[in-house]
C-alpha cells in the first residue's frame, strides 16, 4: 500500500495483535514465517539472534559468495540466495532474499542465549513478552535450558510455541530436516511425484514450512484467546510433520479405509481431463487447464479450433477422457503449443474454461491482478536499497494493512531493546557491545571460520 | 478442560476444501460450527475416497475428514425463505465463512455491510479464487490453475518436461488455513472490545504469499531480475532424492559441514583428502562428484531408506525418507505419538483420521465427533428459530431445506 493510501485506523479497527509482544528465536523458514504473520497483524516481534555465531540457513551468512558466483547461481536458476544486484556488499547477512522475505515488522536484537550475559538479557525479554516462538531441534532448547518449565518461572503467563520437525518425543525427536524432508517423511513428496516418473525428478519443495508457518500463527492466536479468557498461558508443541497431516487427510483415510497407498499424482486428477500443464508458444512457457464437464471440453476445443478433438469418440464423455488421458494430453499439448499463454488464458476464461498461465517469479511480480490488489509493497532498507516485496496475503475490508517496517538488519534495534525495553544502563549496554556480545555484524573470527 | 475456541459460534456456507478446512480447524479446537449445506449436500460428499470404492454421500473420505466436529443443516439459498433463514442465522453467529463467487453475497442480500449493521462484532470471511476486486475477480480457478499462477509450481519438477503441481489440494488447504487464522485474529480483536470485519481471502494471493519458496523467489526476482527454475535430478552431489533398496531418501550431505561424517558413514573417508572437499556442492569437479555419487548409490543399494536416514542423522545431516501413506500410517514414531484418532461415524463406521496437530499443555484437544450426516441438525435449528414442526413438511416440499 502506498503511503498516501494509508488511512487512519480507528480504535475499533486497530490491528488485532497490537500490544502483544513476541520473542522470536526461530531459524530457517517455518518459525520465521509464524512471527512474520504475527507481526503483520500488529505484534511487536523481537528477533533474538547471535552475532557470536552464525545461525545456518537463516541470514545466509554461512554461504557468502562473490558476485561472479551469484551470477553463476542465477544463470542456473537457483535464485533464493542472490543478494540485490548480485552484490554481497559489506553486510551480506542483511541482503538475503530468503531472510528479507519474512523479516518485515520485526526488530532484531543481538543476543547469544547460550552465554550467561545473553541468557540474562533473554530472560529479561521473556518477562516482557506474551509469546515465545522457536523451531530448533529439541535438544538445542534442552541444552540451552530454556524449556517451558524454566521459562514459566520467569513469566507464568507465557505462551511458548515449539515447532520441531517431528515432535518433542518419539524416535525422530531430534531428526534434523527442512520442510522438504518433512514432506518426504509424511508422504506428500511421493504424492506430488509425476505419475510416470520417480521422486528424483520432482526436486525439493518446502510446502511443510508454508503450512507450519500459518498453522503456528493460528495456534498462537488461539492460545492468546484462551489466555485472555482463563489467564493461563501454555506450551504448544506443533511438529511440522503433524501440522501437515491434515493437508493429506483424504489420502490417509484412503489408506485407513481401503489399505490403499496413494499413487503418484503428478498433474492427474481422478475425474477431470484434460487436467494438466500444457506447453504454449515460447521457451518453458505453459498453461494449466482443468476441464470437468462436457460443456467445458466443447468450449476448450472451440477456442483451440480443435474440431478433431471435439469429435473424437474416445473423448466424448468425461469417463472416456479420463480413460484416454495420455492420448488426450498429447493431443491438447500439440494444439496449445501454438498459442500465447496469456491470450489463451483470457480466451478460455471468457468461455468458462478453468485455465491459468504458469507464472514464473518475474511474471508473478507483474500480475495485473496482484497489482490491482496492491499485493506488492515497496520497502527501503538503508544500504540495501528500495525493492518491491510480497505483501500481506489476506485483505480485511475495514482494516487496511501494510508492511510497517522494512526487513530488520542484524542487531538493528539493539539499543532501543536493551536500553528502552529491557532497562540496561548505557554503560552496561556499551560494555556488552565492547565485548562483542552485542553488535550489528558477526565477529571477525566467526566470519573467518565460515569456510 | 476448556478448549481454546469454546463459545465461538460459526456458520459455514462453504464447500469442498478451503472453507471447510477453515471451519474444521475452529471446530476441532472447540468452536460450535454449523455447516449450511445445499439440499444436495457439499459436493465433497461425492468426492471420495469411499470404502471399497462404492460411492456413498455419507462415506466420502474427503468430506469425513474436513467436517469433523461440525453440525449440518440443509438450506436452499436459491429460495427466498432459505435466504431469510440464513440471514436470521447470521444474526446469531459470531463468524460466517463462505466461498460464494464475488457478488453472490449481494444477490443473497447477505453482504457484510447489511449483516453487520446492528451486529458490529460479526466476522465474515469470504474465500474466492482471485478475491473480491481486481480485473480477474470473476475468473474461475481450481487447484492446478491457482498453483500455476500464484504459487511455486513453475519451479516444481524436472527441467526437461512440464512443471508438476504439488500433491492434493495444497493451495486450497493453505488458503483455508490462512482464512482460519484471519478469523481468529479478528475474533481476538472483537473479544478485546474491537469490531468485526469482512475478510477477503483470495486463494491466488495466499499462493503468492506462500512460504514454499514463493515469497522468497519473488523477493529474489526483485533483487536480481531472475526467476528460479526447475533443477535437474541428481545435479548436486550427495544431496537430493536418491534410490535406496526399498524406496527413496532425500538427504542433504554434499557440501555441508557434516559432510565428513557422511563420507565416514558410506565408507569413503579417503574422499576427505580430495582438494574439492570443503567446497560448496556446486563447485565440486565432475570427477569428485562421480566418486561421491558412485559410493553413495552403492551404499544406498544395500541400505533401507529409514536406516539410511537414521545413520546419516547421527552425524547431524538433514534428511528424510520418501514415505508412502502406508509407511506413514504404520510408522512407530507417529503411532507412538498418538497422531491418529479413531472416530466412529454412524454410517462410515470407525476409521483412523489425522487427529490433533497441536499438543497443548493447558487446553488439550477433546476427542473428535464425526462429520455430520447431511442435514442432521436441520430440524433442531429450525425449531430453535421458532419454526413449528408442522412447517417442516412444507419447507421440504418447497425445496427450502
Amino acid at each position: 500500500m502506498t503511503p498516501d493510501a494509508r488511512p487512519e485506523r480507528d480504535a475499533a479497527h486497530r490491528l488485532p495483535l497490537e500490544g502483544i509482544r513476541v520473542a522470536d528465536i526461530t531459524v530457517v523458514w517455518a518459525g520465521p514465517h509464524v512471527t512474520q504473520l504475527l507481526g503483520e497483524w500488529g505484534a511487536d516481534i523481537v528477533r533474538v539472534e547471535p552475532v557470536t555465531t552464525i545461525q545456518p540457513y537463516s541470514r545466509g551468512a554461512e554461504r557468502i559468495s562473490t558476485e561472479a558466483q551469484y551470477r553463476y547461481m542465477g544463470s542456473t536458476g537457483v535464485t533464493m540466495g542472490i543478494p540485490p544486484d548480485f552484490k554481497p556488499g559489506e553486510d551480506p547477512w542483511n541482503r538475503s532474499p530468503s531472510f528479507n522475505a519474512h523479516a518485515r515488522n520485526k526488530r532484531s536484537m543481538a543476543c547469544d542465549i547460550r552465554l550467561p550475559e545473553g541468557r540474562e538479557a533473554f530472560f529479561r525479554l521473556i518477562e516482557q513478552c506474551d509469546v515465545l516462538v522457536e523451531n530448533n531441534v529439541p535438544e538445542t532448547i534442552e541444552r540451552a535450558k530454556i524449556t517451558y518449565d524454566v521459562l514459566r518461572e520467569v513469566n507464568p503467563q507465557l505462551i511458548m510455541l515449539r515447532m520441531p520437525a517431528y515432535g518433542l518425543s518419539g524416535p525422530y525427536k531430534n531428526y534434523r530436516g527442512f520442510g522438504t524432508h518433512v514432506e518426504g517423511m509424511i508422504g506428500h513428496h511421493l504424492i506430488r511425484t509425476y505419475d510416470d516418473g520417480t521422486p528424483e525428478e520432482t526436486g525439493d519443495a518446502y510446502t511443510a514450512d508454508a503450512i507450519a508457518g500459518v498453522m503456528g500463527a493460528w495456534a498462537v492466536t488461539a492460545a492468546l484467546r484462551h489466555r485472555a479468557r482463563t489467564g493461563r498461558g501454555q506450551q504448544i508443541e506443533m511438529p511440522l510433520a503433524e501440522a501437515f497431516l491434515p493437508v493429506i487427510g483424504e489420502y490417509i483415510l484412503d489408506y485407513t479405509m481401503n489399505r490403499r497407498r496413494t499413487e503418484q499424482q503428478g498433474n492427474r486428477h481422478p475425474s477431470h481431463a484434460p487436467h494438466g500443464i500444457y506447453p504454449t508458444a515460447g521457451d518453458d512457457q505453459w498453461i494449466a487447464i482443468d476441464v470437468a464437464s462436457d460443456e467445458e471440453f466443447g468450449a476448450l476445443c472451440g477456442v483451440l479450433g480443435a474440431s478433431a478433438l471435439a469429435t473424437d469418440e474416445r473423448f466424448r464423455t468425461a469417463g472416456g477422457r479420463v480413460e484416454h488421458r495420455k492420448a488426450l494430453d498429447a493431443a491438447v499439448g500439440e494444439v496449445t503449443r501454438g498459442y500465447d499463454k496469456e491470450k489463451l488464458f483470457h480466451a478460455l476464461q471468457a468461455v468458462g474454461v478453468v485455465a491459468g498461465p504458469v507464472h514464473n517469479d518475474v511474471e508473478a511480480t507483474r500480475s495485473p491482478q496482484l497489482e490491482a490488489r496492491g499485493f506488492f509493497e515497496e520497502l527501503t532498507m538503508e544500504g540495501v536499497g528500495t525493492h518491491r516485496y510480497p505483501g500481506i496475503f489476506t485483505k480485511w475490508a475495514n482494516t487496511p494493512n501494510w508492511v510497517r517496517t522494512p526487513p530488520a538488519k542484524l542487531g538493528e534495534h539493539n539499543e532501543e531493546i536493551y536500553i528502552d525495553l529491557l532497562g540496561y544502563s548505557r554503560q552496561e549496554y556499551d560494555d556488552l557491545c565492547a565485548r562483542g556480545l552485542v553488535g550489528t555484524t558477526y565477529a571477525p573470527e566467526v566470519l573467518r571460520g565460515r569456510d | 478442560m476448556t478448549q481454546m475456541l469454546e463459545g465461538i459460534r460459526v456458520l459455514e456456507f462453504a464447500t469442498n476444501v478451503a472453507g471447510p478446512f477453515a471451519g474444521k480447524l475452529l471446530a476441532d479446537y472447540g468452536a460450535e460450527v454449523l455447516k449450511i449445506e445445499p439440499p444436495t449436500g457439499d459436493p465433497s460428499r461425492n468426492a471420495g475416497p469411499f470404502p471399497d470404492d462404492i460411492p456413498h454421500s455419507e462415506k466420502s473420505g474427503l468430506f469425513l475428514h474436513l467436517n469433523t466436529n461440525k453440525q449440518s443443516m440443509t438450506l436452499n439459498l436459491d429460495t427466498e425463505e432459505g435466504r431469510a433463514i440464513a440471514r436470521r442465522l447470521i444474526g446469531h453467529a459470531d463468524v460466517v465463512i463462505d466461498d460464494f463467487r464475488p457478488g453472490l453475497l449481494d444477490d443473497y442480500e447477505m453482504h457484510y455491510e447489511a449483516m453487520s449493521a446492528g451486529h458490529p462484532d460479526l466476522i465474515m470471511a469470504s474465500i474466492t479464487p482471485f478475491g473480491q476486486s481486481g480485473p480477474w475477480r470473476d475468473y474461475a480457478g481450481s487447484e492446478i490453475t491457482l498453483q500455476a499462477m500464484g504459487g511455486p509450481l513453475h519451479g516444481n519438477g524436472a527441467p526437461y518436461r512440464e512443471p508438476a503441481k504439488l500433491g492434493g489440494y495444497t493451495a486450497h488447504y493453505h488458503a483455508g488455513l490462512a482464512t482460519s487464522l484471519a478469523i481468529l485474529l479478528a475474533r481476538f480483536r472483537v473479544e478485546a472490545g474491537g469490531a468485526g470485519d469482512w475478510i477477503d481471502q483470495s486463494v491466488y494471493e495466499a499462493q503468492a504469499g506462500f512460504r514454499d519458496r514463493r515469497t522468497i523467489s519473488l523477493t529474489a526476482a526483485a533483487y536480481s531480475g531472475l526467476s528460479s527454475t526447475r533443477q535437474p535430478p541428481g545435479g548436486r552431489a550427495a544431496m537430493g532424492v536418491r534410490p535406496a533398496i526399498d524406496g527413496y531418501v532425500n538427504i542433504f550431505a554434499g557440501g555441508t559441514k557434516h559432510f565428513d561424517g557422511f563420507l565416514d558413514e558410506i565408507g569413503r573417508p579417503d574422499l576427505k583428502e580430495h582438494p574439492d572437499f570443503g567446497k560448496q556442492v556446486h563447485e565440486y569437479s565432475a570427477e569428485y562428484q562421480q566418486e561421491i555419487e558412485g559410493s553413495y548409490l552403492a551404499w544406498l543399494f544395500e541400505t533401507p531408506k529409514l536406516e539410511a536416514v537414521a545413520r546419516t542423522q547421527r552425524h547431524g545431516i538433514l534428511g528424510g525418507a520418501i514415505m508412502s501413506t502406508e509407511d506413514l500410517v504404520n510408522d512407530p514414531h507417529y503411532r507412538g505419538r498418538g497422531v491418529w484418532e479413531t472416530i466412529d461415524h454412524p454410517v462410515a463406521g470407525p476409521l483412523e483420521y489425522p487427529g490433533r496437530q497441536l499438543v497443548l499443555s493447558d487446553s488439550p484437544k477433546a476427542p473428535a465427533r464425526p462429520a455430520p450426516l447431511l442435514g442432521a441438525q436441520t430440524v433442531d435449528v429450525l425449531t430453535q428459530l421458532g419454526y413449528d414442526r408442522a412447517a417442516l413438511p412444507r419447507l421440504r416440499a418447497q425445496g427450502v431445506i
